[in-house]
């Protein structure tokens, strides 16, 4: 009887024991947390930067939480990340946080490798959807659930080539500028300088339909997000004004060259790539025979000075086994004002976080690096057109039909065929095809 | 032998199962590892995400995840088949512990291998004798069959398919390979069905058996019941001929031996009164020969109990007896101290006994029943009361006539009251002094 006691006593002690071994392991273990990125820039402008933010979030990072350490592969670049995170997630080594590219972003939420973060962000007290940009954390979104934050957002401006219209004696645009502006603009820049027989100075230069449509209001998918329709007036008319601009050159195009020689008064630019341009060692190398500057895009009647977002995205993977540490790292990244400040300090986007954005300390950032007299653009406007921006879905189906969409127009161009009589046609096609996809 | 060769044949045929399902398991998972290592060698994963509707998490320790449950599977078996082959409880806690792990290996595998419930059902099917619950199970068993599909579950859920692997491959081996899974999968259930059949004929086989059998002991349960009919036939006619035999021998012997003294006596009574007188004192020594001569013969036929116990001992023989027997209870109660009397009356007594209980019980379902036996004056009175439904009218059923006959031969007087319980008063006249010995 005793005996049997001693034995127990004994074999409860082992278990005490061992479970206190287990605990206490577990609990001084150095946790590593892995973290996924691209060396570079997502908007494929030199960034030589790229590590340093993220550098600074990790210390910061591991000095509130010693017992985590956070892991990065350096030195894959922004074009073979894609392959890199596929790799990883058929390996089952899907990093616990990591950028997402738009186009991985629909693929990698409907394999679920990405965590649907809906959980996190309501029983998180600390946590405020309203601090970000709505697109900006739209971008994060597939159907009723957010899988991703936005880290950067970069929204596509109009650049103009201020020298050309003050030799022209036209005024800088209005923000809140219209087509029939820009038409006119564009009529009356279009010329033959030189007197050669050929136009040498034109209006637009890479300014699409796709623009043309976010600023009349137009939109290509129902609320569902299964239909498009290419035979809406507004789509219509976006082509048609496209046609209308494209008239003016007489059939000549207009090529990178005519841009860089200052001949070109209008090009859509994304804020990324006004940044680096604008600013020192870059300034000096390209667009240096002139001066310019960006705005808003014209808008229809009943559009508005917006155009396209995109956004630079961190999300978790959905097997983390350490899934509070990478919500933590998740919102250091992105919902930080240090970070967020940072992106404006070392990045080429805006910051996702609409407060930094808009803050004095961010438009000094920007202004630190522009030349002496040069106006920057306010941050009133940028927040502006952040906030109604357009943000492309990133469907798969959606970029094809887009692509069909885009070689569509440019044969209407080219060809000079009727507007209203194409597109019905090519609804036709994409419908078919939408039906083949399901 | 039949038996052997038939248990030999399930053996090789669940072994077959056995073996089948770990190839195909195995394979399944070593191929999809194996497709991914090569995914990634070529650089093509991304291009292979456009492709699929799900990841593979952990594809290596899958492998080693679905050889664990293999190998619990195969242990269970053994375990359940060689050591515990009779236990019950062992077996059901087995098999469900079957048919959990196969479900492990079948989502692990996403559903693209279902096969491996078969070798469950086979299982199965093997141990579960009782009618009733063998169709639930087989209900279970074929529900989950269905359920389990990958086509029907693809729909819902995200799952990958073994096809998409497949795919990768260059159209050549992709023929190959999806030859080979499907062959699996249809080997698979080719020898399920082989294993099926042969079940069920083998239980055939013991379903005709036993209706033979069957038939067989319904023939010979009648012929006995001729043979005993014909027994009882024969017991009383040798009975009949004992007792004629027996009057014959004694009481005819001994009455023609009186009768032929008697004569003799009526011969010579006129002259010679002393011979008359020698004579008959002969004839009274025959007569007394006879009389111990047919007492013998009738001790030969009383009741067991009476001839070798009192008749105080032989009630009460009886009385623990029925107690033993019945749920009825029966008291008895006896106020004379020296129950001996004649054997007739012993007899009766004890018949009376007998039958009142009989009736009592019978009749009357009776739960308890008293039995008072006393002396009054020179008559001996006994009372069978009990506490059954009695009866309102009485009708001279066969018990009454047998127990009136009985008294009635002894001079006595019985009386029945059926209108509460059930009394029967007999009362007998005791030959006091008038003995035999």
């Amino acid at each position: 009887m005793k005996k049997r006691k001693l034995i127990l006593m004994g074999m409860i002690l082992f278990i005490v024991l061992s479970a206190g071994c287990f605990f206490y392991r577990n609990s001084h273990r150095q946790i590593i947390l892995e973290f996924g990125m691209f060396t570079g820039s997502n908007w494929d402008v030199a960034s030589a930067n790229s590590f340093k933010i993220i550098d600074r979030a990790i210390a910061d990072f591991e000095k509130v939480h010693p017992n985590v350490k956070i892991h990065y592969y350096s030195g894959i670049a922004k074009e073979d990340y894609s392959e890199w995170c596929a790799r990883k997630l058929l390996e089952g080594k899907t990093p616990d946080v990591f950028m997402v590219l738009d186009t991985d972003f629909d693929k990698f939420t409907s394999l679920g490798v990405m965590k649907n973060l809906d959980d996190l962000i309501s029983s998180d007290n600390s946590f405020h959807k309203e601090d970000f940009f709505v697109t900006a954390l739209d971008t994060g979104r597939n159907g009723e659930h957010q899988y991703a934050l936005p880290y950067e957002v970069v929204p596509t401006l109009m650049f103009v080539n201020k020298s050309l219209l003050a030799k022209e004696g036209i005024a800088m645009p209005k923000e809140d500028w219209t087509w029939e502006d820009m038409d006119q603009i564009c009529q009356t820049v279009t010329k033959d300088t030189d007197q050669n027989g050929l136009l040498d100075q034109f209006g637009t230069y890479n300014y699409s339909w796709r623009d043309a449509l976010y600023t009349c209001g137009g939109k290509r998918y129902g609320d569902d997000h299964s239909q498009i329709s290419f035979t809406d007036s507004r789509v219509l008319n976006a082509v048609k004004y496209i046609k209308r601009l494209s008239d003016i050159n007489q059939g000549q195009s207009v090529t990178q060259e005519d841009f860089n020689a200052g001949r070109v008064a209008f090009m859509p630019l994304t804020f990324a790539e006004y940044r680096t341009y604008k600013t020192y060692p870059y300034r000096i190398k390209k667009y240096t025979k002139f001066q310019w500057d960006c705005i808003t895009f014209p808008a229809d009647q009943e559009g508005g000075n917006i155009s396209k977002v995109d956004a630079l995205l961190i999300g978790i993977g959905s097997r983390t086994r350490h899934e509070t540490l990478a919500w933590e790292f998740l919102k250091q990244l992105t919902d930080t004002r240090e970070m967020q400040m940072d992106v404006y300090r070392y990045s080429q986007g805006v910051p996702a976080l609409r407060a930094v954005a808009s803050s004095q300390e961010g438009v000094d950032c920007l202004q630190e690096d522009m030349d002496e007299g040069e106006q920057v653009i306010s941050s009133t406007l940028l927040c502006h057109v952040i906030e109604n921006g357009i943000i492309e879905p990133k469907l798969l189906q959606y970029q094809q039909v887009m692509n069909l969409a885009d070689g569509e127009v440019s044969k209407i161009l080219q060809e000079n065929k009727n507007v209203d009589s194409s597109m019905k046609i090519f609804q036709r096609t994409v419908s078919k095809y939408l039906q083949q996809q399901k | 032998m039949e038996e052997n060769k038939f248990n030999s044949r399930i053996r090789v045929l669940q072994a077959g199962i056995l073996i089948l399902n770990i190839i195909s398991v195995m394979g399944i998972s070593t191929f999809i590892y194996v497709t991914i290592e090569r995914i990634r060698r070529t650089y093509g994963a991304r291009e292979f995400l456009n492709e699929i509707q799900a990841i593979v998490w952990y594809p290596y320790a899958k492998i080693w995840l679905c050889a664990l449950l293999l190998g619990f599977l195969t242990l269970s078996m053994v375990i359940r088949d060689r050591l515990f082959p009779n236990n019950s409880k062992v077996i059901l806690t087995s098999l469900i512990a079957d048919f959990i792990a196969c479900f492990a290996i079948i989502i692990e595998l996403n559903f693209n291998y279902n096969g491996i419930l078969l070798l469950v059902f086979s299982n199965v099917i093997m141990y579960v004798k009782n009618g009733k619950s063998r169709y639930i199970l087989a209900a279970v068993a074929i529900g989950s069959f269905i359920l389990a599909d990958y086509e029907l579950l693809s729909i819902s859920y995200r799952l990958y398919s073994i096809q998409d692997y497949i795919a990768f491959y260059n159209a050549t081996l992709q023929q190959y390979f999806l030859s080979i899974y499907n062959i699996f999968i249809s080997l698979n259930v080719i020898l399920f069905v082989a294993y099926c059949v042969n079940i069920i004929n083998e239980q055939q086989g013991n379903i005709d058996e036993i209706h033979g059998l069957n038939e067989k002991l319904h023939d010979v349960n009648e012929q006995l019941q001729k043979y005993s009919l014909m027994a009882e036939k024969m017991a009383e006619t040798r009975e009949r001929n004992r007792l004629a035999r027996e009057i014959h021998d004694t009481l005819g012997h001994t009455l023609t031996g009186i009768s032929a003294g008697i004569d003799a006596c009526l011969a010579i009574i006129g002259t010679s009164p002393d011979q008359t007188k020698r004579q008959l004192e002969l004839i009274s020594k025959v007569t007394r020969d006879g009389i111990k001569d047919i007492r013998r013969s009738v001790s030969e036929l009383r009741p067991d109990a009476l001839e070798r116990f009192s008749l105080e001992f032989a009630i009460n023989k009886m009385v623990t007896d029925i107690n033993a027997v019945s749920e009825t209870r029966v008291y008895f109660d006896c106020m004379v101290t020296n129950l001996k009397f004649g054997e007739d009356e012993e007899n009766a007594i004890y018949r009376v006994v007998q039958e009142g209980i009989t009736n009592a019980i019978r009749h009357g379902q009776a739960r308890e029943i008293w039995i008072t036996v006393k002396m009054e004056q020179e008559d001996i009175l006994i009372q069978i009361k009990d506490n059954g439904i009695g009866c309102k009218e009485m009708k001279s059923g066969f018990g009454t006539k047998h127990m009136k006959e009985r008294i009635r031969m002894l001079n006595g007087a019985v009386t029945f009251d059926g209108s509460d319980g059930f009394i029967v008063n007999a009362r007998i006249p005791i030959r006091r002094g008038e003995t035999y010995d």
